[in-house]
């Protein structure tokens, strides 16, 4: 196991420099709703070897995927349609991926308006005023909470939490993303595990 | 001595029965009545005055889910407005939209509102292209109708509310912009709706004629309406910072009541939308149940919260003028099962009606219950 550990350290430092040819997905593994794991893996085709890199991360306040605005992400692949670095929503803001729409489990309640963000303003910093828990200010852990969404953390003046999005941010661009930004359609997805 | 060993002994076992313990569950026994209310398994509903009729299609919302009724009987008992949803092509929940051949904009579904006449069992589209609706207790009814008829991939749902004063009268706009709106119910003359948002952010508005749109309660949603129309019990969970629930005037949005839910018994959790409110009892879905809280003049109190195992409780109803019983379905991976709790006996019968119906394309039947949550109103 843990020669395995150290190929795959070694083979993603030794192919740093060529990350254009590379491929790279999503995967989110659900544990509970404030500690789940998000990975960005990627190949060089037609290599097999698989590399990967992981952040927590959160989804919903319950573990029902079929509950609309609470539950967590349902399983399965999503298709990705597209990235913004300053996206400016009502209650989405920052850097985003957007996800396609999904049936859950039951094939009948559609879960819409998904996202992988954290909270942080348009201009991807921080507004932290006194109130408990503003949108857009990552002030604790249960802001990996979310409707539904996979959140990912950010360092803010009033907490210390690593800078889990701006890292995976960079690896996917690195390493197999899209380097297109908007709304666009792009092979690289996210799977879901049930 | 003995007589306080025997009043501590019975304080346990009230506990145990009711507030702190999990809740007995039993399947209905053979001879047992059916469940109380409306429901439906499929397209069958059951509970109507005029006995169980098969619908043209199941009523189903799956832009909604269950923040809003499947289906809403009219007040004068004599329709069935319900959800319908017409799928143009499949969609398979384990597969992508792009490992579908699915492609930005391409039509998947038509949703619709459509209308069943006990009094001649015809069953036709109200509204094309909409969901989600409410009849107010004069026969008035609103929906959501969608600026296009079709759900496409990659696409946002958009649309208004209308307003229909009766059947026969033209739809009115009552929505000042376009956009993703869920219609919930009346509260008297004020329309109870959502307004979602990206990452499927909800907001409580209270429309109180066309353009007349105001936030009644920002990134939150409604367990229940009070009888007289003039409250509503909203909920926020924990992506919204502390769990609470709170009684809000319709009329002016003001706050009359809160209770701070990370302040009571820990296995209420949060609770969610889509409960009930009977007297001064309010019941909705908790984390590990479902909680009972009763409202008082300024006041929330935290009065019961029933365990429950399952994979989460939903649309809880009082099933009686006492509040004694309280009826709610769950989703299994065998299908839709329907519950009747009694808080008192501390247990819950589970009831599958149609147990060997299936739903489509393989996935399981749903059994639902439905109901009309405007207020006030006299079902019929």
């Amino acid at each position: 196991m843990r020669a395995v550990a150290l190929a795959t350290l070694v083979a993603a430092l030794a192919c740093v420099g060529s990350a254009q040819a590379a491929n790279g997905w999503w995967t989110f593994d659900r544990q509970t709703n404030i500690d789940s794991t998000l990975s960005w893996r990627w190949t060089y085709p037609p290599s097999p070897a698989q590399y990967t890199r992981s952040w927590r991360a959160g989804s919903g306040t319950s573990q029902n995927e079929c509950r609309r605005a609470e539950g967590w992400l349902p399983a399965g692949w999503y298709s990705q349609w597209g990235h913004w670095n300053q996206y400016d929503g009502s209650a989405i803001r920052g850097r985003v991926w957007w996800l396609q729409d999904k049936y859950c489990w039951d094939g009948l309640t559609k879960r819409t308006e998904l996202f992988i963000h954290s909270e942080e303003t348009a201009t991807n910093g921080q507004y932290c005023t006194s109130a408990y828990d503003d949108p857009f200010c990552w002030e604790r852990a249960a802001d990996y909470y979310s409707l539904g969404c996979i959140k990912l953390a950010r360092p803010s003046p009033v907490a210390a939490f690593p800078n889990d999005l701006g890292n995976a941010h960079s690896t996917y661009h690195n390493y197999g993303g899209s380097s297109a930004h908007g709304a666009s359609t792009d092979p690289y997805e996210l799977y879901v595990f049930g | 001595m003995a007589l306080n060993k025997l009043s501590l002994l019975a304080i346990v076992l009230a506990l145990a029965a009711t507030a702190c313990g999990a809740a007995r569950e039993a399947p209905a026994p053979q001879s047992a009545a059916g469940p109380r209310g409306l429901y439906t398994v499929g397209a069958d509903v059951f509970g109507l005055a005029s006995g169980p009729v098969r619908l043209a299609t199941p009523p189903v919302a799956p832009l909604a889910g269950w923040l809003t009724p499947a289906a809403v009987p009219s007040p004068d008992g004599r329709y069935l407005a319900y959800n319908a949803w017409k799928e143009l092509r499949h969609d398979d929940p384990a597969l992508s939209w792009s490992d579908q051949g699915i492609g930005r904009g391409d039509p998947l579904a038509t949703p619709s509102v459509r209308l069943y006449d006990t009094s001649d069992e015809s069953d036709r589209v109200l509204a094309d292209g909409a969901f989600s609706l409410a009849w107010r207790g004069d026969g008035a009814l609103a929906y959501f109708k969608g600026a296009e008829r079709d759900y496409r991939a990659a696409v946002v749902y958009e649309g208004d509310v209308f307003v229909r004063a009766s059947l026969d009268a033209d739809p009115v706009k009552w929505t000042p912009a376009r956009g993703r709106y869920i219609v919930v119910a009346w509260a008297g003359g004020t329309l109870v709706a959502y307004r979602e948002r990206e990452g499927e952010a909800l907001d409580v508005l209270a429309f109180d004629g066309p353009g007349r749109m105001r936030v009644l309660a920002a990134d939150s949603a409604l367990v229940a309406l009070s009888p007289d129309g003039r409250q509503a019990f909203v909920e926020q969970g924990p992506a919204e910072g502390r769990p609470t629930v709170r009684v809000v005037d319709v009329a002016t949005g003001r706050q009359a009541a809160k209770l701070d839910l990370t302040r009571i018994e820990p296995a209420v959790g949060a609770v969610g939308y889509a409960g009930d409110w009977h007297g001064d009892q309010v019941v909705a879905s908790s984390a590990s149940g479902l909680a009972i809280f009763r409202i008082g003049p300024g006041t929330i109190t935290f009065d019961q919260n029933l365990r429950i195992p399952s994979r989460g409780l939903s649309e809880p109803r009082f099933a009686d003028a006492s509040g004694r019983h309280v009826t709610a379905w769950a989703s299994t991976p065998s299908g839709g099962v329907l519950f009747e709790c009694d808080r008192t006996a501390g247990g819950c019968t589970r009831f599958t009606p149609l147990p060997h119906a299936r739903g489509v394309h393989g996935f399981p039947v749903w059994r639902r219950t439905f109901y009309n949550p405007s207020r006030p109103l006299q079902e019929g």
